[in-house]
């Protein structure tokens, strides 16, 4: 049986974890640490967890400033509060000035349906990676989301990582996590499928059912963003002649925009994008959002069938 | 800060103040254009500062326990460049390159470019969040550092100093010093007509930060203020510095027009027998 875990509380164990060994990693928190998993960091180092209230502008010069002094901060809330309300600061202080402060943006896509398009983020990959130098980061399960948190507390530089808050499950039997490389989930010549973040599980069931059909996906499932692992994709794009990028994000500007900068001049590929229409998503439950967006297993299926038999 | 350096005559203070307006305007010579109202306002507590008070070793730029000075106004960059041509961070000639494609000295300051410089400031209102983050860090490292930011009066409108100023007074940042350089006039007129923030200190105070106003062309003063520094042992010091846009220059003193300069050869001409004479009068008055 599928073993499900909360990403939020395996995010915050995993930055503790490393914090337990490594002095510089702090973490900031705008009323935000105790939603993001740090309920043990700030007991366990509480010199090293700094609150600042709710004020996601100036936490991110604050985190800036801090890492000019040797510290690696953690800045983690809501989405589109350390991508959006912020930018600027994460353009100038931490892109600009090269600081090495992780930004992670947690709930991230639809998983705040209830609460509304103010607290969805569907454009946090397509802002983040527009900053020279900062690292996009989308972990698929459980494991990457330990894997990610290691690696990009080894990068030097700014970092953003995209976290869920729905449960996720452990899709690899490893959590390992090299930045810029994707993993190769399934080999298929009939057309490739490359899904990033924790849209992949139901990618993944969609192509296995496909497959059943006669469908041969190859599947590329991306936990980063930014660089994009041109290799694997060009690779797989040359020898089937179909991409379909899919990704809990905007169609416009994410892993889509992405995949489509890089083949648009390869002659012979053709790029299809699953991802949210450009608009205001109402409020609602997750599920029914995202059926209603086509990131389902089920509409996923459809639409990569549709794309298979020829279909645009 | 009066431990740090040996208190000299003010004269002497006042000759590379003069020095460092001369600085100015030998970048204009190689670029005549530039934000030489806001640098000119606050030159005299960039040379003070740099010259009496920042614990800074040009030799060694990023001594991890140096003092930090950030220019929050980013803009007003020819008054720290000419500072650290002054202070010996790089070579005066160095000053030639301003306004050259690529030069280290860009109408706004690059730390990856030039020595001295700590923060990439130039879209207004970061420096003071910055400041509080290198506050809390070196606090934390018990290096005795401090954080001085200088932010301009047209500045403080942007939103996120007053989230910096609420989170360097909750977390007692007594090693954080903000320098309001308030010469009440911005780019499209008198700051008091364009956005109001008066009365700043008041605001400062009721940030909880303790606040301290000074005539900021008033060298003696100046250092009395930064020789009390901290003024509390467990608040951030904030200096309301009331000044004048272009100070030093008498065509452009007050006006607006000084914000962003751009003289003809004549007018540059003027102000460079000007500045010159500010410089030898002063060298006669401290020989003598």
């Amino acid at each position: 049986m599928t073993v499900l875990v909360d990403p939020r509380a395996t995010f915050g164990a995993a930055v503790t974890e490393v914090a337990a060994h490594d002095p510089r990693v702090a973490v900031v928190s705008t009323d935000s640490g105790g939603s993001s998993g740090f309920g043990d960091f700030a007991r366990l180092y509480p010199e090293r967890y700094l609150e600042v209230g709710i004020l996601e502008q100036g936490a991110t010069g604050v985190a800036a400033g801090l890492a000019t002094t040797g510290a690696v901060p953690v800045f983690c809330a809501i989405a589109p509060f350390v991508t959006c309300r912020n930018f600027e600061a994460v353009r100038n202080d931490l892109g600009y000035m090269r600081q090495n402060v992780k930004v992670v943006g947690r709930n991230g896509g639809l998983t705040y349906a209830d609460l509304g398009p103010t607290h969805h983020s569907l454009e946090d990959y397509a802002l983040m990676r527009m900053i020279p130098g900062m690292v996009v980061l989308a972990p698929q399960d459980a494991g990457e989301i330990r894997g990610a948190v290691r690696a990009m507390l080894e990068h030097d530089g700014p970092v953003y990582m995209r976290i869920g808050g729905p449960a996720v499950p452990s899709l690899f039997a490893d959590d390992d996590f090299e930045i810029g490389r994707a993993r190769h989930l399934r080999t298929g010549e009939d057309l490739t499928v490359v899904s990033t973040g924790y849209v992949t599980p139901a990618v993944l069931e969609a192509v296995d059912g496909l497959a059943s059909e006669g469908i041969a996906a190859d599947l590329l499932g991306l936990g980063t963003v930014e660089p994009l692992d041109q290799e694997a994709i060009l690779a797989s794009a040359l020898r089937t002649g179909v991409v379909v990028t899919v990704e809990e994000h905007y169609v416009r500007g994410g892993l889509g925009g992405a995949v489509s900068e890089l083949l648009a001049e390869v002659p012979g590929v053709q790029v299809h994008r699953i991802g949210v229409r450009h608009g205001y998503v109402s409020t609602g439950r997750y599920v029914e959002l995202l059926a209603a967006a086509g990131l389902d297993a089920p509409g996923l299926t459809s639409r990569i069938r549709e794309i298979a038999h020829g279909g645009r | 800060m009066s431990a740090v350096q040996e208190r000299r005559p003010v004269a002497d203070l006042a000759l590379a103040a003069a020095r460092a307006r001369r600085f100015v305007l030998r970048m204009l010579e190689a670029s005549p254009a530039g934000h030489v109202g806001g640098a000119l306002s606050a030159i005299d507590l960039v040379t003070a500062l740099y010259t009496r008070a920042l614990r800074v070793d040009p030799d060694d730029p990023r001594a991890p326990g140096r003092d930090r000075f950030l220019l929050s106004a980013g803009h007003k960059a020819l008054a720290q460049y000419a500072v650290l041509a002054l202070t010996g961070f790089f070579p005066p000639d160095l000053l030639d390159t301003y306004g050259a494609t690529g030069s280290a000295l860009g109408g706004h300051p690059d730390m990856a470019k030039l020595p001295g410089i700590e923060a990439n400031t130039g879209a207004l209102g970061h420096g003071l969040p910055l400041a509080v983050g290198m506050a809390l860090g070196l606090r934390r490292s018990q290096s005795g550092s401090r954080v001085v930011v200088l932010l301009g009066d047209g500045e403080l409108a942007e939103g996120s100093n007053w989230e910096g100023a609420a989170v360097a007074s909750h977390h007692r940042l007594s090693n954080l010093v903000a320098i309001v350089d308030v010469n009440g006039l911005q780019i499209g007129g008198p700051t008091a007509q364009v956005m109001g923030m008066e009365p700043i200190a008041e605001k400062f105070r009721a940030f909880g930060w303790v606040v301290t106003e000074v005539d900021g062309h008033d060298l003696d003063g100046i250092l009395d203020v930064l020789d009390r520094l901290p003024f509390a042992p467990d608040a951030p010091s904030a200096i309301i510095a009331t000044t004048c846009k272009g100070k030093g220059i008498t065509a452009i003193e007050g006006t607006v027009g000084s914000h962003y300069w751009k003289p003809s050869a004549a007018e540059l001409a003027d102000a460079v027998r000007e500045a010159d004479a500010a410089v030898t009068s002063l060298e006669r008055e401290v020989a003598s």
